[in-house]
């Protein structure tokens, strides 16, 4: 490393600030204090992080990914990677486009220890031990150290620093729809937008930077006619303009995604104009990295937009009129033009007459060889070119200067329009490529088309604008003789693109300032037989940083295609992918939207001091703190539970038995008013997919109830049949929201609900699986007398907006009784010792009804139902598996769901024949049961012992049949 | 067993409104939020940007069959609009299914009503009060929050008043209904009412740059009449 150290401008200080410029976008009132790796400066509102530094004189923004270079302003737009700076926790900012703020903590990155003294500029001098590829062919042995490398290598190449500490901003997303969407709010965006909406379409136009105009906010000799595209665009109401907002990619149908900040826009649009610009290339040449080599339009942004001298002396490169205008503007700016470098051998631009009239020196047939200096341009090597077009070495001249401004051509930025399945061709003597072949929708416009003059891009703005809104219906569109002439037009203006991409020469040229790829990397990695654009993308990483490709794509085609001896048409292009732009995460993940579902109840829950749990998109009480004492008050006295989580669905009309014969395994026709069924339903491959009950409320009214976590694919299923043939004569509507239902459950809620109803609830009156429609606390509800818990109990549904108040009488009535909230957890343990399964849980996507000990329920004479023919099958064939209860031989263990069941292989070794899918001690029992799944043959006998596998462990179980609680169920119907 | 009086009825934002500080009143045997704040500034905070109100007391049919059209007696409009029939509001969801909102209280008796002119007709009359929330979103930043969590286009020209769109809204099932407030853009969104109390934060965040206001009725009868 150098002892030379960077110079940084005292801090704070304007000394690069120019006098008012028109058309800055800068408030010279408004002071702006802000921190640049810890040191104190002060730009302007309207300044840009970047400008502000600039002003002050601060040349090094960054340090290279890989050689850890010194990096300067080099674009200006957002194109390159040069100015990625890290603000507070946000890494990757690009400072020269987001505006600096009061306050702001702005740090460099990559820079170890610091941006002056990076020690890890050293890997420079080992440089030829490092070409392309070297990563993947050094650090792949031993594979066991590779996280060690990843490290070392993390650090020592990489851009900002994502702090995991820090809180997640505010994001969200915005959807927006127009006829027209125009991207790009340059000229020919403007004129198209304008067009477009006098045809009567409603128009969205997107602009990445801060304001509308492109290229001539800082072009004076236009501003003019700026002005009044910016007063036709402001007095129409029907342009949609969003600035700082950049297109990330274009989707199926015309749909456009962009961010601003941090919102996400989702944009519909019926046609697409692709206003998107041009972007200025960089040219290959010895130190052409070092800071102080700037882009032409970049040095005239800095003059024009900010009011900051970009230099004291300049060098200007050029290959077209575009270069003497940026001469022009820096010699207005009080910066000595040290001399002006055109390739061409004369030009007839009036600024250059003029500029070399008043003295500035000017070299036609010439070009740069090398930026002369460590680290910043102090001087540059000029030469002349030789009748073959190379650079002339031998007779090289040095001129100081301390910037060196490169303007040797465009590239269109047609990567959005590629995206939507545009194709290019390249026009070789005007060395660009050009649109073709649009899809229908897209339109292009303006220098992403070729239309370099400001007249040439309005006219094509307006045609474009035109053909878009007639392509949206509004409108007849452009006569076919103004597009005639608009290209005759543009295929008469001067050529602005150089064919020479690089100038050969004995140091760095670097291709890639991402990813710090040069040009003798690119050949190296093509001589390995990386020589197709794609592999050779892959392989060098040329394209793949943060600019994606904006700064190197053109070039890299270039260099390969003549490396490959073939023509830059056939060679290609990379793929266009979104996003266009970096974006962050945070701006695709929006507003967290996790839809959460609460009972009437839920309130009352929480204040119990309730823990609550996750089921569907449910929260529901797991259990009140004393889930045993929950079981023992049901098992003893009376529990109220809230199940208003379970699915309820209305089927009315004549045709709902034959639906339910259909939809369920078990019979439905025959089922009386007023009476309730348990019903099994399967898919049509035989599967349990949910259980529950249905009641029949009067002659062609059902009530149906679905599992809590089923009730939406239930009623999507049901909703599926009937469109498919089986809805005649039945409606069906989801009332899940519309009741809120509670279980009181209990030896002792007979007496409980008496105090809230008239009904007689003796069970002569209103016996096991009957349903009653009653008042209870003055609310007409549907009173279900159902049991799962294998007590007497009643499950009660009344308006959803009446279940507080249900909720508070039954509690209030229960008092005397002892009554007390169950959760979950205590209706787990109430179920299984009933050994009543829960689909989900006890079942999976194999679960037939047969294996689930429910062949009590399949009625296979039935004309047809979902499954039949698999379950015809599998009761012919018989089960493999079968879901049976279980006993622990030591009663106070109680191994956790999921566990291996397994049992001696005869050598000597276990076989795992099963596993536990619910398992709790049992107060009432005093032991461990639970359901698992084991081999029809185990299975087959009560008392047969197994094994389950718990932490290497064996433990002793047996087979149970049937219900472990109250087998004969004398206490459900009591 | 005890006489018990009518119970009041509660709407799933009720405990919302609470934490809010809202004043209630008690109306159609519906406890509704009256006012969070001033009226003039629950008014000045819709006309200014975006305000929320909970109106979930109002009734809501659902009429559907082949023949439910039937049962108006004029002829009820295309799928997705609406019309006023008597003091009621009917929407075509589908061509066989219609939407009845109702003013609070009446949901009863005109499903009654709606039953009777039914007969012998295979048509279903649902009454969804109590399944449905309702949350009116309304001022002239209502289309901008609207589309922060919907992928509707609810500019005039796409979305009139009076129109009824079903669709996704922030990841939920919901119907929305342009019901402008006199000259201010208003949307009802009536779904679930288990996902409303989400519905209404997600609502109130997006909202936030808006300036977004909870109001109560006596805001939106004040709006209404303007």
């Amino acid at each position: 490393m150098s002892s030379e150290s960077i110079p940084q401008a005292v801090s704070g200080t304007d000394a690069e600030r120019l006098p008012p410029q028109s058309g800055e976008v800068i408030d010279r009132n408004a002071r702006v204090a802000f921190t640049f790796d810890g040191r104190d400066y002060a730009g302007y509102s309207g300044d840009t992080i970047a400008s502000a530094l600039a002003a002050s004189g601060v040349q090094v923004f960054s340090r290279s990914f890989k050689y850890h270079r010194p990096r300067g302003l080099l674009c200006c737009a957002g194109q390159c990677p040069n100015c990625l700076v890290q603000i507070d926790d946000e890494p990757n900012v690009r400072a020269c486009m987001r505006r600096v703020e009061a306050g702001m903590a702005v740090r460099s990155q990559n820079a170890q220890p610091s941006l002056d003294r990076d020690f890890l500029s050293l890997t420079q001098l080992a440089a030829p031990l490092m070409p392309v590829g070297f990563y993947y062919k050094t650090f792949i042995r031993p594979t066991a150290l590779w996280p060690s490398y990843e490290q070392v290598l993390r650090r020592a190449a990489g851009l900002g620093r994502v702090d995991l500490s820090s809180l997640p901003g505010a994001y969200d997303k915005q959807y927006l729809h127009a006829d027209v969407a125009v991207v790009g709010g340059g000229p020919s965006g403007m004129a198209a937008a304008v067009a477009a909406a006098e045809q009567g379409a409603s128009v969205a136009l997107f602009e990445i930077e801060p304001s509308l105009g492109g290229r001539l906010r800082f072009s004076p000799s236009h501003s003019s006619r700026m002005a009044t595209l910016l007063a036709t665009m402001a007095d129409r109401s029907d342009i949609e303009v969003h600035t700082d907002t950049a297109v990330l990619g274009w989707y199926q149908d015309n749909w456009l995604a962009a961010a601003k900040g941090s919102r996400l826009f989702k944009i519909r649009a019926k046609s697409i104009v692709v206003a998107t610009g041009a972007i200025e290339v960089p040219l290959l040449f010895d130190n052409n990295d070092l800071p102080g080599v700037m882009l032409g339009s970049a040095s005239q942004r800095l003059v024009h937009l900010y009011g900051v001298k970009p230099g004291a002396k300049a060098l200007v490169v050029t290959a077209n009129d575009d270069g003497w205008d940026a001469a022009a503007d820096l010699a207005e700016a009080d910066v000595e033009i040290a001399a002006v470098v055109d390739e061409r051998r004369s030009c007839s631009s009036a600024t250059a007459g003029e500029l070399i009239s008043r003295g500035v020196p000017a070299f036609f047939r010439h070009t740069i060889l090398e930026a002369v200096g460590s680290k910043r341009v102090q001087a540059a090597r000029v030469a002349r070119i030789d009748p073959l077009g190379e650079a002339d070495r031998s007779a090289a001249r040095r001129l100081a200067c301390d910037l060196i401004v490169v303007s040797v051509g465009w590239t269109p930025d047609l990567a959005l329009f590629h995206m939507a399945g545009g194709e290019s061709v390249y026009d070789a003597p005007r060395s660009e490529p050009h649109p073709t072949n649009a899809p229908e929708g897209i339109f292009v416009a303006g220098r992403a088309a070729g239309a370099h003059t400001a007249a040439c891009a309005l006219d094509e703005g307006r045609i474009a604008g035109r053909s878009a809104a007639a392509s949206s219906g509004f409108g007849d569109g452009p006569d076919a003789s103004e597009a005639a002439d608009l290209q005759a037009r543009k295929a008469a203006e001067p050529v602005r693109t150089s064919a020479r991409t690089m100038v050969p020469g004995r140091k760095k040229r670097f291709l890639c300032y991402c990813e710090d790829v040069t040009d003798v990397d690119l050949n190296t990695a093509i001589v390995e037989g990386y020589d197709s654009l794609e592999l050779l993308k892959r392989y060098s990483t040329i394209s793949m940083g943060p600019c994606q490709g904006r700064m190197c794509s053109m070039n890299t085609v270039h260099l390969c295609a003549r490396a490959n001896g073939k023509q830059v048409q056939e060679t290609g292009r990379t793929t266009s992918r979104p996003p266009l732009m970096p974006v962050t995460l945070g701006a695709l993940a929006g507003q967290n939207m996790e839809p959460v579902q609460l009972t009437p109840a839920h309130q009352w829950h929480l204040e119990q001091g309730a823990r609550m749990m996750v089921a569907g998109l449910w929260m529901r009480p797991e259990d009140y703190g004393d889930p045993v004492a929950e079981v023992k008050a049901v098992r003893e006295r009376v529990g109220l539970m809230d199940v208003s989580t379970l699915g309820k669905i209305q089927l009315t009309g004549p045709g709902v038995p034959e639906l339910l014969e259909r939809l369920y395994v078990n019979q439905w026709r025959k089922l009386g008013v007023g009476r309730v069924r348990y019903g099994v339903m399967c898919n049509d491959e035989g599967i349990v997919m949910d259980d529950g009950v249905c009641a029949r409320i009067q002659k062609d009214e059902w009530y149906m109830s679905t599992t809590s976590t089923g009730a939406t694919a239930v009623f999507e299923w049901i909703q599926w049949w009937m469109q498919s043939g089986w809805g005649d004569g039945v409606h069906a509507v989801n009332l899940t929201d519309s009741y809120a239902a509670f279980n009181l459950a209990g030896p002792r809620s007979r007496e409980v609900l008496r105090k809230l109803t008239d009904r007689d609830l003796s069970n002569g009156k209103f016996p096991y699986m009957r349903v009653r429609s009653t008042r209870v606390a003055g609310v007409l509800c549907r009173v279900l007398r159902i049991g799962f818990t294998g007590e007497l109990s009643y499950e009660i549904h009344c308006p959803a907006s009446f279940g507080l108040h249900v909720w508070h009488a039954l509690m209030a009535a229960g008092e005397e009784f002892g009554i007390g909230p169950f959760g979950v957890e205590a209706q787990r343990v109430l179920r299984l010792e009933k050994a009543h399964i829960i689909v989900g849980q006890d079942t999976d996507a194999l679960t037939d009804p047969f294996s689930a000990n429910m062949e009590w329920a399949v009625k296979l004479n039935k004309r047809d139902f979902l499954g039949k023919p698999m379950l015809t099958r599998i009761s012919e064939r018989g089960t493999r598996q079968r879901l049976v209860g279980f006993r622990m031989a030591r009663p106070d263990h109680v191994p956790e769901e999921g566990l291996q069941a397994v049992r001696p292989d005869g050598n000597g070794k276990q076989e795992i024949i099963g596993w536990l899918t619910s398992c709790r001690f049992s107060l009432a029992l005093g032991e461990t049961i639970g359901l698992c799944w084991l081999p029809a043959n185990v299975a087959a006998e009560a008392g047969t012992p197994f094994q389950i596998r718990r932490d290497g462990e064996l433990e002793e179980a047996y087979v149970h049949h049937g219900p472990f609680y109250d087998p004969a169920g004398e206490r459900l119907q009591t | 067993m005890s006489t018990w009086a009518p119970p009041v009825k509660l709407s799933p934002l009720h405990e919302t409104a609470r934490d809010l500080g809202a004043r209630f009143a008690e109306s159609s045997g519906w406890r509704i939020p009256e006012a969070y704040s001033a009226p003039d500034a629950e008014i000045a905070a819709a006309k200014r940007g975006v305000a929320l109100a909970d109106e979930t007391a109002n009734g809501k049919l659902q009429v559907e069959g082949r023949d439910a059209e039937t049962v108006w007696e004029s002829q009820v409009v295309e799928i997705g609009g609406g019309v006023a029939v008597g003091s009621e509001r009917v929407y075509r969801l589908r061509g066989d299914c219609f939407f009845v909102s109702t003013s609070p209280g009446r949901d009863i008796a005109v499903r009654r009503a709606l039953m009777d002119r039914a007969s012998g007709r295979f048509v279903t009359v649902t009454n969804l009060t109590h399944a449905f929330s309702e949350i009116r979103v309304l001022g002239p930043d209502a289309p901008t929050l609207m589309s922060r969590v919907c992928g509707l286009d609810f500019a005039a020209a796409a979305f009139s008043d009076g129109a009824a769109k079903q669709s996704s809204v922030a990841r939920t099932t919901q119907l929305v209904i342009r019901r402008d407030a006199a000259v201010l853009p208003a949307f009802s969104v009536l779904g679930a009412r288990s996902l409303a109390t989400y519905l209404w934060e997600i609502l109130m965040g997006a909202g936030a740059d808006l300036q977004i206001a909870p109001i109560g009725l006596g805001a939106i009868r004040a709006l209404e009449s303007r």
